[in-house]
């Protein structure tokens, strides 16, 4: 690229000029700091080099997929749903359903693009064991019937994809790890670089759970903090390198605040700035509600879902729902 | 490192050996992950651990693994006559089939550790030629109610040791592939005004047993441990309608309190529950 079509001022493309850059190429090799000290043109123009502009990555951001969790109010908060090229961790007490938005995720990542899906693989790391292969053949079913149905409803004619959803099919595109150790967790994770090298299309990675292996004892919490860190910085990079969704499930504990113990997520303060957007899902009475902790993007919200039979759904209206004993 | 194909993995089950609570739990105790029963004492908790054991034993068409089970027990002694007495109840096609349960009493958390520890051995070479696919735990509570101070500093070493022993506990059901059961206690639950500051584990915002309020012990930090919880009480009520003995040489009318079983949370159930009886034979 020429350095008279940059968009930089005048003067500034005059004293390039002067000293004798004609080509973005030729100061591609230049340090911030050489070109500084030179004809005083500022370090301000080599972010034209490296860095992009806020209207591309707007752009970029629009264009981001989403990944649906079935549950319309949960989408709603969180903006379209599951997004590619971030971390999203949730978090919620035993029961609360982690393991099966984990389960849904890694089945409607795979609905086809001609139906409004990212049509891509899932990575699941199992570090609990909580992975039941046959309530994930019962989730992709139902996800594949309630695709279906929503297509009829829109026509459309696409017999040769519809002939690939099946449940079998679903299963063998979520690619599973059991990691039984702290060093297990670390070393799959470092692992996935090459994975993904060699696996194209993963669309989604889903850790079930983050916390389990390094709730152990750690005499050094540093090291600990360390450790989790490096973690979090590979898989952000993964996420940003290959365009997909990393979803860490997390446990909960409890802390003293305030003089009360409350129900806070596990692995302490540090990590709580290691992903992009928190979820924390809880129960509120008899109903199951998921509440956007923190995101650069979304306001805090809160929704309610359930988990039925076939996954992750809206929870049902208050006159609908069933009396419990 | 490679994943693992989904479709080749089948979650083998073990029949508890009653239809209605195979039914429950989708077929019986999951392999490969840890199942925990909680409740009162005296509600069956270890009698549904030595009826398993026996079931173990069954061969796969009848819902069994064939195979041997390990039970280590905290609380003494051993309920060796009443195995015994069960035993003749499910036919094995082991000729003793007691030679078939390997029993193993622990005192302390550390105790149990040192175990697990050694378990991959047991595992790979058992003793008895056939191999342990059952492994279960009577019970985790006891080994933490008395050595533990309620400062922060002992809690956290609580908490510490049992995430140890369930990290452990999982590698063996993921590497060689038993089920795990083990069981816990319940601790009354204060009732205070606030009941919106309790906090809720699994589908039950409550669990009753015996007319009381209940929860499991051993906290928050042990319900993360475990896969399945499953929670066994006791009602008031007696049966509503005589219970079909189907034995001619048993009592009339069956005359104990109705019991209850229900799945507080597990990954591939719903919420739901079943009552059942115990009878001198079996469930």
């Amino acid at each position: 690229m020429e350095i008279s079509n940059l968009p930089i001022s005048p003067s500034h493309r005059g004293k390039l000029l002067s000293a004798g850059y004609s080509t973005l190429a030729s100061l591609s090799s230049i340090s911030p700091k050489q070109l500084a000290e030179g004809p005083s043109t500022g370090a301000s123009l080599l972010s034209h080099t490296a860095a992009r502009t806020a209207w591309d990555m707007l752009t970029d951001e629009q264009t981001t997929r989403h990944i649906t969790t079935f549950s319309g109010e949960l989408d709603a908060i969180l903006g379209g749903g599951i997004h590619c090229n971030e971390i999203t961790e949730v978090g919620g007490a035993p029961g609360i359903g982690k393991t099966q938005l984990g389960i849904q995720l890694a089945v409607n990542v795979q609905i086809p693009v001609e139906y409004g899906g990212v049509g891509g693989k899932a990575i699941y790391i199992d570090t609990e064991g909580s992975f039941m292969v046959e309530r994930a053949h019962q989730i992709a079913e139902a996800c594949i019937r309630n695709t279906l149905d929503r297509s009829i409803l829109h026509r459309k004619d696409l017999h040769g994809i519809e002939a690939k959803m099946q449940p079998n099919n679903f299963l063998s595109n979520i690619l599973y790890f059991r990691v039984c150790s702290c060093t297990e967790q670390i070393a799959v994770i470092n692992y996935l670089d090459k994975f993904l090298e060699e696996h194209e299309n993963v669309k989604i990675v889903v850790v079930d759970s983050i916390t389990f292996h390094f709730r152990q004892d750690f005499e050094d919490f540093a090291h600990r903090t360390r450790l989790l860190s490096g973690i979090s910085l590979k898989l952000m990079r993964l996420a940003k390198r290959f365009g997909l969704a990393v979803v860490l499930l997390n446990q909960v504990t409890t802390k003293f605040i305030d003089g009360s113990f409350q129900l806070t997520l596990a692995l302490g303060d540090s990590w709580s700035h290691a992903c992009t957007n928190r979820v924390v899902l809880y129960w509120n009475g008899n109903e199951r509600r998921a509440h956007v902790d923190k995101s650069p993007s979304l306001p805090p919200a809160s929704a309610a879902f359930c988990v039925a039979s076939e996954g992750i759904r809206d929870a049902l209206p208050h006159y609908k729902r069933p009396r419990m004993a | 490192m490679r994943p693992q194909r989904l479709l080749d993995i089948a979650t083998e089950k073990c029949t508890l050996g009653c239809p209605i609570l195979d039914d429950l739990l989708g077929g019986g105790v999951p392999c490969g992950s840890v199942t925990e029963f909680a409740g009162e004492s005296g509600v069956g908790k270890t009698q549904l651990c030595l009826q398993l054991a026996l079931c173990a034993m069954l061969p796969p068409s009848r819902g069994g693994l064939s195979a041997a089970s390990l039970y280590i027990h905290s609380e003494f002694p051993f309920p060796l006559p009443r195995l015994r007495h069960l035993s003749f109840h499910f036919p094995s096609p082991f000729p003793s089939p007691l030679d078939h349960v390997l029993v193993r009493g622990v005192h302390t958390a550390d105790e149990l550790l040192a175990i697990l520890d050694r378990l991959g051995d047991l595992l790979s070479r058992p003793p008895s030629g056939v191999p342990v696919k059952l492994i279960v735990i009577d019970s985790i509570a006891a080994l933490f109610r008395s050595d533990f101070d309620n400062n922060s500093v002992d809690l956290k070493r609580r908490s510490s040791l049992f995430f140890m022993i369930a990290g452990k506990l999982k590698e063996h059901a993921a590497r060689f592939g038993p089920a795990v059961v083990v069981t816990n206690q319940a601790v009354d639950v204060v009732a205070t005004e606030d009941q919106s500051s309790r906090l809720r584990v699994g589908n039950y915002a409550s669990l009753r047993t015996s007319g009381r309020d209940v929860c499991p012990a051993l906290g928050l930090s042990w319900a993360n441990c475990v896969n399945t919880r499953l929670f066994l009480s006791r009602s008031e009520q007696r049966p509503p309608k005589a219970v079909d003995l189907g034995d001619s040489t048993s009592e009339g009318t069956y005359t104990g309190k109705v019991r209850r079983i229900q799945v507080v949370f597990a990954p591939h159930l719903p919420e739901s529950s079943c009552e059942y009886v115990i009878l001198r034979r079996a469930y």
